[in-house]
């Protein structure tokens, strides 16, 4: 008897697009463009990767964009029971875990997503963690993700790091680390297809969540 | 057929068996004291193949001896313990085998006796076995040196042989060998 | 006669049937119907095939994979010390270098990491919580033999899933300081009497090399601690994928310590210099 044939496609796409995260003392900064594309066809210029979670929290995720819509959902419907259920908003630790938790239980069939979670945690200070896309986390003072990541993450090891500097510079302020995304972002686009258009740009402090937006090149 | 060495005999009144204490992981040794004889009820049982592997099947297969004792009050014997296994073998065989090679030694009305049997669920009751690599330097000499109603010092000699060929003729040094012997009083050590 | 029944094997029935997988009785908050499948023919197959860390190196995204590792643990009279790097890489891209490679699954528990990071995250925190749930059912802690297993099972309960760990479980109980190798095919191997020690990841060679020729039982605290060093140094140095930051910690008699964390480049700064002094004396 015959085996039987199954019919295959991919059920991923990449949707490219970069996002970055970068963690201050008592705030934090996150910075991604806006473009979705799919090979070398720009499906639209002004699409959101970043979708605010709680009062202090964001998230941002690069790949595909079906499945970040999915998570997106599932994570804002996990905020409301949690505050149905313990009266206040969840904190960006706990968030941090749930999402690693969510993420890998897709381990054996993965959202091909790459977040960025960012907020102010109970201490009040700037937190910003990494996944990949089966959920493993790290806490980490800055991050990037996405098809322009790797531009980014040697600009900010340089000056938010200030690994292997020979000249001793300050750093940066809060207006410094976002004008430092502005400059980033930018820049990737010159050199990443898949990145440009427009950007957001979110700061979190004690005074809650400002969203600013900016232009990339359009080409 | 792994870069491994066991092989075992039977006696006049004793099943000797015999293997390397090798665990290995791609190229790399592991561990170098390994015990693969492992005692099931009255018997004993040599299994070779990966470590996750021969873990997990012989302790399914102790413990499932020991229990069809709990629940009868009758040792097995050596033949109904290898034929259990032999049938674990051919089920697991279809679904995702359990890759582990067996010899059994045991002792009971029948006499002493020794089972070949591969992880495929072929099984032979011999007087001479081996498993692995070590089976291509090992068979020869028990071919020559195997008598029916052989001591128990005779047997640990030529186990002894066996090793010192491995040492000298094969390529791969494997370390530890640990022998053990089955008879009416029970299981014992072997120093060599 | 269940006795005959053959062991629960071939992976996909064992999670997605009624049993909770690697859980003990009554511990099910990883229900079967957590894990989210594939709709296919033989979802197993299709896994390892997708979704194994390590086989989208080339565009090094779908799976973040820390392929290359060095963590070693190795027994002495002190106790434990347990020694990795901190390089996740991507292919050729370095991930990360600030990998947290220990994992500090209670006060007097460790895990090391080696193979998928999130695959180890996870399944060493959930036998924190197995571990947990054991303590409070039997009023003592669980041995280290026991924790191992009931990794070394769950991980059974998954083979051919795809899932990739190799990790040493390491701690300190009634029997002393013990050190277990456990790994994603079910593995699972007590440290040698002998040669008490184990080295995993692609490094891992490098570091056997410095530990069999300078390993003894009765090294002092502070000589362990320098050996632990020394072997990764000399992994991250030969192991283009280790590298990053240096942790080290002891296992004691009434738990863990973490004793030092730097930089590699520091360990070469001072063993090169060691070495050409003893060069040109």
């Amino acid at each position: 008897m015959q085996a039987p044939v199954e019919q295959r496609w991919s059920p991923y796409a990449d949707n490219g697009g970069t996002c970055m995260g970068v963690a201050g003392e008592d705030f934090v900064v996150v910075a991604a463009d806006t473009r979705l594309s799919q090979g070398y066809s720009i499906h639209t210029r002004n699409c959101s990767k970043v979708t605010q979670l709680t009062d202090k929290c964001v998230i941002a995720s690069c790949g595909m964009k079906s499945d970040a819509i999915t998570l997106h959902k599932h994570l804002k419907a996990r905020m409301v029971m949690y505050e149905h259920q313990h009266r206040r908003q969840p904190s960006v630790t706990a968030i941090a875990q749930m999402l690693s938790t969510t993420l890998y239980y897709k381990r054996f069939f993965p959202y091909y997503t790459f977040n960025v979670l960012c907020g102010v945690d109970d201490e009040g200070k700037g937190a910003v963690y990494n996944y990949d896309a089966i959920g493993n986390m790290e806490r980490v003072p800055y991050t990037t993700s996405g098809s322009g990541s790797a531009l980014v993450m040697s600009v900010l090891d340089a000056q938010i790091a200030k690994s292997n500097q020979t000249i001793a510079t300050p750093s940066l302020d809060k207006a410094g680390i976002v004008e430092l995304c502005k400059d980033v972002l930018s820049s990737v686009g010159e050199r990443d297809i898949h990145t440009g258009d427009y950007a957001e740009i979110f700061l979190i402090d004690a005074a809650g969540i400002s969203k600013t937006e900016f232009d990339l090149k359009l080409d | 057929m792994g870069t491994e060495a066991m092989f075992g005999l039977t006696g006049k009144d004793f099943v000797i068996l015999a293997a390397d204490g090798q665990a290995a992981y791609s190229i790399i040794r592991l561990k170098n004291d390994a015990d693969k004889i492992w005692k099931v009820g009255n018997m004993l049982f040599a299994c070779s193949g990966p470590p996750a592997d021969t873990a997990n099947f012989m302790e399914f297969i102790e413990k499932n001896v020991k229990l069809n004792e709990l629940r009868t009050g009758i040792p097995m014997s050596t033949k109904a313990a290898a034929s259990f296994t032999r049938n674990e073998l051919a089920h697991a065989l279809r679904k995702g085998p359990f890759q582990a090679d067996l010899l059994i030694g045991g002792i009971d009305n029948e006499g002493p006796s020794l089972y070949f049997m591969d992880y495929l669920a072929s099984s032979e009751k011999v007087n001479k076995a081996a498993h692995g690599y070590g089976a291509m330097f090992t068979l020869g000499l028990m071919d020559r040196y195997w008598k029916p109603d052989l001591t128990e010092a005779e047997a640990i000699d030529i186990i002894k042989k066996c090793i010192k060929e491995l040492e000298t003729r094969f390529i791969v040094d494997l370390p530890g060998f640990k022998c053990k012997i089955v008879s009416k009083e029970g299981t014992k050590d072997v120093t060599l | 006669m269940d006795l005959l029944g053959a062991p629960k094997r071939g992976m996909f029935r064992d999670f997605a049937g009624t049993g909770a997988a690697g859980l003990p009785n009554g511990c099910d908050s990883i229900s079967e119907a957590r894990f989210a499948l594939p709709a296919v023919q033989d979802p197993a197959t299709f896994v390892e095939t997708h979704f194994s860390p390590g086989t989208y190196e080339d565009n090094g995204k779908r799976v973040k994979f820390s392929k290359g590792t060095t963590t070693l643990a190795f027994k002495f009279k002190g106790g434990v010390i347990v020694s990795v790097d901190s390089r996740a890489s991507q292919g050729s891209y370095i991930g990360s270098q600030t990998v947290k490679k220990v994992i500090e699954i209670n006060p007097y528990l460790l895990g090391t990491m080696a193979g998928g990071a999130a695959d180890c995250l996870f399944w060493e925190r959930n036998l924190g919580m197995q571990c947990r749930i054991f303590e409070l059912r039997n009023k003592e802690r669980i041995s280290v033999a026991a924790a191992s297993k009931l990794l070394a099972n769950t991980m059974n309960s998954y083979k051919g899933m795809g899932l990739s760990m190799g990790t040493m479980i390491t701690g300190w109980d009634k029997k002393g300081p013990q050190l277990y190798y456990v790994d994603n095919d079910g593995t699972r191997l007590k440290a040698d009497e002998n040669k008490p020690y184990f080295c995993v990841g692609s490094g891992g060679t490098f570091a056997y090399g410095v530990l069999d020729t300078n390993w003894s039982f009765d090294l002092s605290d502070e000589e362990a601690i320098e050996l632990g060093k020394r072997a990764i140094y000399h992994a991250t140095y030969r192991d283009a994928y280790s590298g990053g930051v240096n942790n080290v910690y002891h296992v004691q008699e009434n738990g863990w310590v973490q004793v030092y964390s730097d930089d590699t480049y520091k360990s070469h700064d001072k063993y090169s210099a060691e070495r050409e002094a003893a060069a040109n004396p």
